[in-house]
């Protein structure tokens, strides 16, 4: 006899409840009770539980537990693996590539092209001397404590990470500003891509894919990072000035001139900042992705963690450092030009 | 009437809320805007404008804000939809236009200057000069001979290759209206053009058009708020209040008669020496005065009338359009018209 008891009687469910009946003990709870020889029944009003489902199992034995829960999404999951598998594997399978090109290029040429070609994109984006003797120092420092190839690696995977994010971001965030009803439908998929902790989207990706495979830490990357982008964007196009806006409609500009001429080009100051936001967010998921196999530093943070090695975890923790503080800047001063270029 | 009418706007209606034809038919059948908004929860933006704007014609409306000037001007090129009424350019309504037709309209027969320039930020000024040539297609190349004109034209000859943050408002808003007079369209839409700019700049600008005007004979349709400005510019006067119009007309005729305890509050605190014109006060005739003091044109204003009669009333002066006698102006009947229409001033001073 249990607390619950009541309930099924009342319903008249009772027939259906013996039917899951079993001696057996189904939980530890249970097992001890059985051995203490104590029965269910709670002494005094102060010990009700709540009506979980455990408790009601227990009034109940046809009624499921809440482990049953988990364990049927489980289930569930592992049936519609295999065919969502057949769907997912081509369409990500160029994720792999681009990852392990990248990867492949930047490790096996030599340090004395990377380095002055990296310098070079430096320079591009801000035409700053300063920042580039900077970017050149801390490379330089990395390269000098052998962090060079794990350096290298993080930034490989970051660069196709965010490339990626853009490339998908970007289209999806001009789609949100251009209809409210996108708009209302995508931003719980943000919010809750943004607040799931990332660990627990590691856990059916490591289901779909196998762990070998890069695609596998690059999902989990994109989909991490992609958010500011997205939410950038729209937001820069839709804080367009209204009459500027006004302005191309009334000299007759076509949706496509009013995009491409107008909104995108005064989104930019916004959608760099995205971009810079999303960089900062892939540097993040990609020391965390090691636990699924992503190269790189991450891979030396977690190798300090399990082995208690403090000097490799510190280091490599302040390599992290080190190429975030680049990254910020670099993405930063191309931002700074490209406001310095379009004041109102 | 001798002047072509470019635009003609028929009883048009505009009202915002969500279900506008419901309210439509309470205003037709006569609610007020107050009675609408409380009891049906819309806006009534525009009721029952008729407007003839001629072409080649300065036609300026003006009210205050919320009268629906803003709106009224933005109906034309479709910028908004109108609930009920009919807007013909050239003869063919424009609401029936399809969207390419619009765009076409929007592109080649309307440009419009707006009050806060809306300039593209990260374009130089030739290229926002070209605006609408970029719009049609041409290249940079293609029209920067024809942005340049136009700039040189409004005086900002040299500023070709700068941005618009680095110019002053005076100097932008001659890029606004160097884009919209490159874009060569016979109508230009001025809403507040000059609103946004300081006193000296705003008289500046107002000379550059009427100059403008003078050799481009454009039709201009101006938005203002200010008297003073409508008064220099209009060659028609259209007065909005609360969504429909008060009087419309010659601006000297409205001065002279106004049919509006609102316009007659309007119009006193100018200096109606400086707007009334020797036309508007003279008395029609082409018989010669007896004691002529001399020739004065229909054109000049009653201010310079006095200077040149240095107070003396009992003149009378013969009043000459191009070299005919039109009227005879007696230096008495100035002094009178001075004098602003005085009907229950102390009483709509408290209404407004």
């Amino acid at each position: 006899m249990a607390t619950y008891d009541f309930i099924f009687s009342s319903l008249g469910l009772t027939d259906w409840c013996a039917e899951g009946q079993s001696d057996a003990p189904m939980s530890m709870e249970s097992l001890l009770q059985r051995t203490k020889g104590t029965g269910g029944e709670p002494e005094s009003l102060w010990d009700t539980p709540f009506p979980s489902m455990d408790a009601l199992n227990e009034s109940c034995a046809a009624f499921p537990q809440s482990r049953d829960l988990t364990k049927g999404l489980e289930e569930g999951f592992l049936s519609i693996k295999d065919s969502l598998s057949v769907v997912l594997d081509p369409l990500t399978q160029p994720l792999s590539w681009a990852l392990d090109g990248t990867l492949y290029g930047m490790l096996n040429a030599p340090w004395w092209i990377v380095i002055p070609l990296l310098l070079a994109v430096v320079f591009f984006v801000t035409k700053s001397w300063k920042l580039v003797g900077f970017v050149a120092g801390s490379l330089f420092l990395l390269a000098f404590i052998d962090y060079y190839r794990y350096a290298m690696e993080t930034l490989s995977i970051i660069f196709v990470c965010a490339f990626i994010c853009v490339l998908f971001g970007v289209p999806i965030g001009i789609a949100m500003s251009r209809s409210d009803m996108m708009q209302r439908l995508t931003i719980p998929v943000l919010d809750m891509l943004q607040t799931l902790p990332p660990f627990v989207y590691l856990i059916p990706l490591i289901f779909l894919f196998s762990v070998t495979e890069s695609k596998l830490y690059g999902i989990a990357i994109i989909l991490y990072a992609i958010v500011p982008v997205i939410r950038l964007t729209n937001l820069g196009i839709r804080l367009v000035d209204k009459d500027v806006i006004e302005a191309a409609d009334a000299f007759g500009m076509t949706s496509q001139q009013k995009l491409f001429k107008v909104q995108i080009p005064l989104a930019l100051p916004n959608i760099m900042a995205g971009v810079n936001q999303t960089i900062m967010m892939s540097l993040a998921m990609v020391v965390i992705a090691s636990l699924v196999s992503a190269p790189g530093l991450g891979v030396l943070v977690l190798q300090g963690i399990r082995n208690l090695e403090l000097g490799v975890g510190l280091v490599a923790g302040l390599g992290i450092v080190i190429l975030a503080v680049i990254l910020d800047r670099v993405t930063k001063a191309s931002l700074a030009r490209i406001n310095a270029s379009q004041k109102q | 009437m001798d002047r072509d009418i470019k635009i003609s706007i028929r009883n048009l209606y505009k009202i915002f809320g969500p279900i506008p034809d419901v309210a439509l038919a309470y205003v037709r059948r006569g609610m007020g805007k107050a009675e609408l908004l409380e009891k049906h929860n819309h806006v009534l933006g525009l009721q029952d404008i008729n407007v003839d704007i001629h072409e080649g014609e300065i036609t300026v409306i003006m009210g205050l804000s919320g009268s629906g000037k803003s709106t009224l001007i933005r109906h034309l090129n479709r910028l908004i939809e109108p609930t009920a009424g009919e807007i013909k350019v050239d003869g063919k309504n424009v609401l029936d236009y399809d969207e390419n037709r619009l765009r076409n309209l929007r592109r080649e027969h309307m440009s419009m200057v707006f009050q806060k320039f809306a300039l593209l930020p990260h374009k130089t000024v030739l290229e926002n000069a070209g605006m609408a040539l970029l719009v049609r297609g041409y290249t940079v190349q293609d029209f920067e001979g024809e942005a340049k004109k136009w700039l040189a034209r409004v005086g900002l000859e040299g500023n070709e290759n700068q941005y618009p943050h680095q110019l002053s408002g005076g100097m932008q808003q001659r890029v606004g209206i160097a884009r919209a007079l490159a874009s060569n369209s016979p109508v230009m839409l001025m809403d507040e053009a000059f609103s946004a700019l300081d006193p000296l700049i705003r008289s500046d600008m107002q000379d550059l058009l009427l100059e403008l005007q003078d050799e481009l004979k454009k039709t201009v349709v101006f938005i203002t708020h200010d008297l003073d400005e409508a008064l220099k510019l209009a060659d028609h006067l259209v007065i909005l209040k609360e969504g429909h119009i008060v009087q419309q007309g010659e601006p000297q005729e409205i001065l002279m008669h106004p049919n509006d305890p609102y316009i007659t509050d309007f119009i006193s605190d100018i200096n109606r020496a400086r707007v009334l014109r020797a036309h508007s006060v003279m008395k029609k005739t082409t018989e010669p005065p007896t004691d002529c003091a001399g020739d004065i044109s229909d054109r000049d204003n009653l201010e310079s009338v006095i200077a040149r009669s240095e107070g003396d009333t009992n003149l009378t002066y013969r009043v000459v359009r191009k070299g005919k006698q039109v009227g005879v102006l007696d230096m008495k009947e100035l002094v009178k018209a001075l004098v602003p229409i005085e009907s229950a001033e102390g009483e709509t001073r408290s209404r407004y």
